[in-house]
């Protein structure tokens, strides 16, 4: 078995046992998106004009709650050390970790997505770019997320610092992202700016688990 | 608001950075001196 | 010939000591000069009248804001390569400058939008990338001072300004790629269609900037190394 696997599998087996973090993130996503709509007022134009903004906003907000706890419990307890030694390489495993925090957060919350946009009154074509805008967007908010969360492995200021970090590079993907769902509400193609979103996507998977693991390096010196 | 207000306010706000910047340069040398002294003063006591 | 001779804390101290003047000197001639031609001699504009004359602060704020944060990414590259204190040191240094010339372009940006545009922000490309290279600055400044021990933070601190230097090609091309309210660039290597004196003004502006931010960073540089080597034999000496 090799480290990706492996870590992916343990993070999997790990989430599946503590329940708590997931579902608080998904909990938390439903939660906000209803709250718009009872805040902004029920008026069924102004609701789909929004609807693809806040539902990308609520899943930034809601993928960025569960970043603190990516390396957190294997930072105190020793094991982020223990797997540093091992002979897997660390690219391995780190992206085994990451692609585990998606599963586990991100990928929830595209599934969940059409469901809650349809309280915004979006139509099926726009609801359709949300979700695979979202299906791009939020393993790149993962590998983001990843970098900011190794680099903040014990520091203080906490989660003030993690979003501090975190949330201006999230900027890029949610522009492109609401920004191809509202596209396809206008009636333009979203192709731009899904491409946009890909390529994002590509050059995060190639160029970030290299600075994660070299964040999780100055983290255990 | 004529065009005056404008150039006041962008200038203005410049200057005050820099004189900011600069009095709190000379505020953080200040600090770092006295930690210097304070070292001194404790080597000294060895 | 030794190229590490200045990577030393203490000779750099000296040399910074030796150039901060000068560059600050400099800065004022070069000021004086850039505003007296932006001020006085160059000549009102036809449509925007004379608030145009902002451009002699919010252009060169820009321009260093972004260069600042080129020169800190260099330092944080070379501090993490090599593994010296001094590069992080450095980078510390610029970081202050770099977010204040930043905040000055967003801020002189928004007071030239509104009797030009009629709005002091107006969310198209290159404002909120600039807004967003403001955040990187203080997230640098926040995590480079988050840990007990200096050199963690110097290492994690230069890691996200080498992750953040993406965004200064977004900044940069941004009024290629989008269509939006910032024009695209008027100054290029091939030439420029604004008036001499408008150009002269800007550019030596441009300058008074950098030699500004040069004083005022080997000053903070000489600071900074005073605290984090008050311990050493060289520091106590002075």
């Amino acid at each position: 078995m090799n480290g990706f696997t492996w870590a992916f599998a343990r993070d999997l087996r790990i989430a599946w046992r503590h329940p708590g973090e997931t579902l608080l993130v998904i909990a938390f996503f439903a939660l906000v998106c209803t709250l718009f709509p009872l805040g902004i007022g029920a008026e069924p134009r102004i609701l789909e004009r929004v609807g693809p903004g806040v539902i990308w906003v609520c899943a930034l907000l809601a993928a960025f709650l569960s970043l603190p706890a990516m390396f957190a419990a294997d930072y105190t307890d020793g094991s982020l050390e223990q797997m540093t030694l091992s002979p897997h390489p660390m690219m391995a495993w780190a992206s085994g970790k990451i692609a585990a925090h998606w599963a586990v957060t991100g990928l929830p919350l595209t599934v969940l997505s059409p469901l809650l946009a349809l309280q915004y009154g979006l139509d099926g074509a726009t609801l359709g770019t949300l979700a695979f805008g979202l299906l791009i967007g939020t393993p790149l908010l993962s590998l983001l997320g990843a970098a900011c969360s190794a680099l903040t492995l014990g520091a203080r200021g906490g989660g003030v610092l993690l979003a501090l970090l975190a949330l201006p590079l999230f900027v890029p993907v949610l522009i492109f992202g609401a920004g191809a769902a509202e596209a396809q509400a206008a009636g333009v193609s979203p192709a731009p700016h899904l491409s946009l979103l890909g390529a994002g996507l590509l050059a995060g998977c190639v160029a970030l688990p290299p600075a994660v693991c070299a964040a999780i390096r100055i983290a255990l010196d | 608001m004529n065009h005056q207000y404008y150039l006041w306010m962008s200038y203005g706000m410049t200057a005050i950075a820099i004189a900011v910047e600069i009095a709190t340069l000379a505020l953080r040398r200040a600090r770092a001196l006295r930690a210097i002294e304070a070292e001194r003063d404790l080597e000294a006591q060895d | 010939m030794n190229w590490f001779y200045f990577a030393s804390p203490s000779t750099f101290y000296r040399l910074a000591g030796w150039v901060a003047p000068w560059a600050f000197a400099a800065a004022a001639i070069l000021a004086a000069a850039g505003l007296y031609m932006g001020l006085v001699v160059a000549p009102t504009d036809a449509q925007q009248g004379e608030v145009y004359r902002v451009i002699f602060i919010h252009v060169p704020a820009a321009w260093m804001s972004m260069f600042l944060y080129l020169v800190m990414a260099c330092y944080a590259a070379l501090s993490l390569t090599f593994n010296t204190r001094l590069g992080a040191m450095m980078a510390r240094a610029l970081a202050p400058t770099g977010a204040m010339f930043t905040f000055v372009a967003l801020w002189t940006g928004a007071f030239w939008g509104r009797p030009t545009w009629g709005t002091y922000w107006a969310w198209d490309a290159r404002m909120v990338s600039e807004l967003v290279l403001l955040f990187l600055y203080f997230g640098f400044m926040a995590l480079a001072n988050a840990f007990e021990d200096p050199r963690r933070g110097d290492r994690a601190a230069s890691l996200l300004a080498l992750i953040g230097v993406v965004n200064l090609p977004i900044i940069y091309f941004s009024v290629q790629w989008w269509n939006t309210l910032h024009q695209g660039s008027t100054v290029k290597f091939t030439g420029t269609s604004m008036h001499v004196t408008m150009l002269w003004g800007m550019l030596l502006m441009a300058f008074a900037c950098w030699m500004y931010a040069m004083g005022a960073t080997l000053v903070r540089a000489r600071a900074i190394i005073l605290e984090r080597e008050r311990r050493t034999r060289w520091a106590r000496a002075l």
